[in-house]
């Protein structure tokens, strides 16, 4: 099992998809970073929450779906060590990297730019749960009903920009029409996006969108957990 | 003692009967094929061995453990090497060997398997970067690095060219000869003459036969020779002879054992000449047509 987690984090880190999750919302937070106010509580938040989507619903997904097509996980089944165990590892694996895209994120955005950082730590770390896990839920069920790697993929970009739109991570909520606003904030990204400004602008997250974010992680993962083929 | 013990294995999908009271047992130390068209059952057979499918009625017994309730049992001793199976693609074949030794209480030493197997300078290579009878190489030795009694290989030489399939031939010799025992699935003929002690010959999810390869081609041979004259020949007497039949000049005889000798001795002995004389064997080929009434 330990020797498993390695070699896929091994493998991960040759992943070119892995890097690309790290990067592009660095590249984000920097060119937009340099013409934001000291103490600015929108663009960090934003950056964050495309971490996160681009991990759950491209990276994830993507991966599992590949492993299923090439029969590594039907392979898997025929040794003493169950698939589920490489579910699982994939699972905390791309946590992890959700988690480090989103340190670099913050520590990029505190130092050099001079972002506001929250101090509500337990807010933060409680959006950050529900919003990985809703999305990671999303990743899965996209993962159960992909055909292949490929369709994986595509499946996951054709749903990453219309929930980042809603979201508004494309154009500031602001601009977008009224009902289009009120229906993104309940979508998964838009939740997650929301929570987080809530926190970075000092007020406690709505208990609604918390909720909403832990229905979808519940609901999502049981469907993908029924929906989901060994080979 | 039996390694394998299947008995009247059944399996529908959606309506369809896939194996329709297969039976079968495998000893140890045995190369055991499986053999017969594509899409009549080999493979969802040894799946049902190899406890990836559950049979719909049936019992199978591997090393005295049933796949179903004793899984994890089983498959600390068992190998296997599947149909159309990829790696991740930027594992390295070093990677790989660790890693799937690392699945078994018993491992057995991977620098060890990888030079047999030839790989020995593959080690850093990335599974995208080998050639087919690389990769093959490599699924045989991770089939092997459980320290298995049995191992299973599907279709091993599909897709490879004959130098390569020659050489994995050797491979899975060696494999036998290191005290495991082998079911190789197989549609090839001349795979399954050259390799297998037994062989199950499956056809529409059933086992017509189950004998040695040269038990199932018998020892039928053909003789066929052109009449030089216009002599009758009259050789239904002749020892070992099961039929003869001639069109115009060309004489087409069948028969056991050493009929050949006894037809020649025959046709001198009353001054018969003929010219273009054939002896040929019966194949696999051609006993798998007589056992299923139909081509392969």
């Amino acid at each position: 099992m330990f020797k498993l987690a390695f070699v896929e984090t091994k493998l991960l880190t040759r992943e070119p998809g892995a890097l690309f999750s790290l990067l592009i919302p660095l590249f984000i937070l920097v060119v937009f970073g340099s013409s934001i106010e000291p103490g600015d509580t929108v663009l960090l938040p934003m950056a964050l929450a495309i971490a996160v989507g681009l991990v759950g619903l491209y990276l994830l997904p993507t991966t599992l779906a590949a492993y299923r097509e090439r029969g590594v996980l039907r392979r898997l089944s025929t040794t003493p060590v169950r698939p589920g165990s490489l579910l699982m590892v994939q699972l905390l694996l791309q946590l992890v990297l959700a988690v480090t895209a989103c340190a670099l994120l913050v520590t990029v955005a505190g130092t050099v730019l001079g972002a506001h950082l929250p101090t509500a730590a337990p807010a933060v770390a409680l959006v950050f749960l529900l919003g990985t896990a809703s999305m990671f839920a999303v990743g899965l069920l996209v993962a159960a009903l992909a055909p292949n790697g490929r369709a994986a993929n595509g499946f996951g970009v054709l749903l990453y920009f219309p929930m980042a739109y809603l979201a508004g991570l494309i154009q500031p909520r602001d601009q977008l029409p009224e009902l289009v606003a009120r229906i993104g904030e309940y979508t998964p990204l838009g939740a997650f996006g929301q929570s987080l400004r809530d926190v970075w602008a000092g007020t406690a997250p709505s208990p609604l969108l918390l909720g909403v974010m832990a229905a979808y992680a519940a609901v999502i993962s049981v469907a993908a957990a029924r929906l989901f083929r060994w080979e | 003692m039996a390694v394998i013990e299947v008995t009247g294995l059944r399996k529908t999908y959606a309506g369809l009967t896939v194996l329709d009271g297969v039976s079968f047992s495998v000893g140890e130390g045995e190369i055991f094929g499986l053999l017969g068209p594509n899409g009549t059952g080999k493979t969802t057979t040894v799946e049902c061995v190899e406890g990836l499918r559950r049979p719909d009625a049936g019992t199978i017994r591997v090393l005295g453990l049933d796949p179903v309730k004793d899984g994890r049992r089983m498959r600390e001793q068992i190998g296997v090497q599947l149909q159309q199976t990829q790696l991740p693609e930027n594992l390295k074949v070093w990677e790989a060997l660790d890693l799937y030794a690392s699945f078994y209480a018993r491992p057995r030493d991977w620098r060890e398997l990888l030079a047999e197997w030839g790989l020995a300078d593959k080690r850093d290579t990335r599974f995208a970067k080998l050639s087919g009878g690389q990769k093959q190489r490599l699924f045989i030795a991770l089939a092997l690095v459980g320290g298995p009694r049995v191992v299973f290989l599907d279709e091993l030489t599909t897709g490879l060219d004959p130098a390569a399939r020659r050489a994995t031939w050797e491979l899975i010799k060696r494999v036998r000869a290191g005290g495991v025992t082998v079911v190789l699935v197989s549609h090839f003929m001349d795979e399954v003459e050259e390799l297998c002690d037994r062989v199950a010959v499956l056809d529409r999810g059933r086992v017509v036969a189950i004998d040695s390869p040269d038990g199932l081609v018998g020892d039928a041979h053909q003789m066929r020779f052109t009449l030089l004259g216009d002599d009758e020949v009259e050789l239904d007497g002749v020892p070992g002879v099961t039929g003869v039949s001639r069109t115009g000049n060309r004489v087409v005889v069948t028969g056991r054992g050493d009929f050949a000798t006894a037809v020649t001795a025959h046709l001198a002995r009353h001054h018969v000449l003929v010219s273009e004389l054939r002896i040929d064997k019966r194949t696999l080929e051609d006993a798998f047509t007589a056992l299923t009434g139909r081509s392969f």
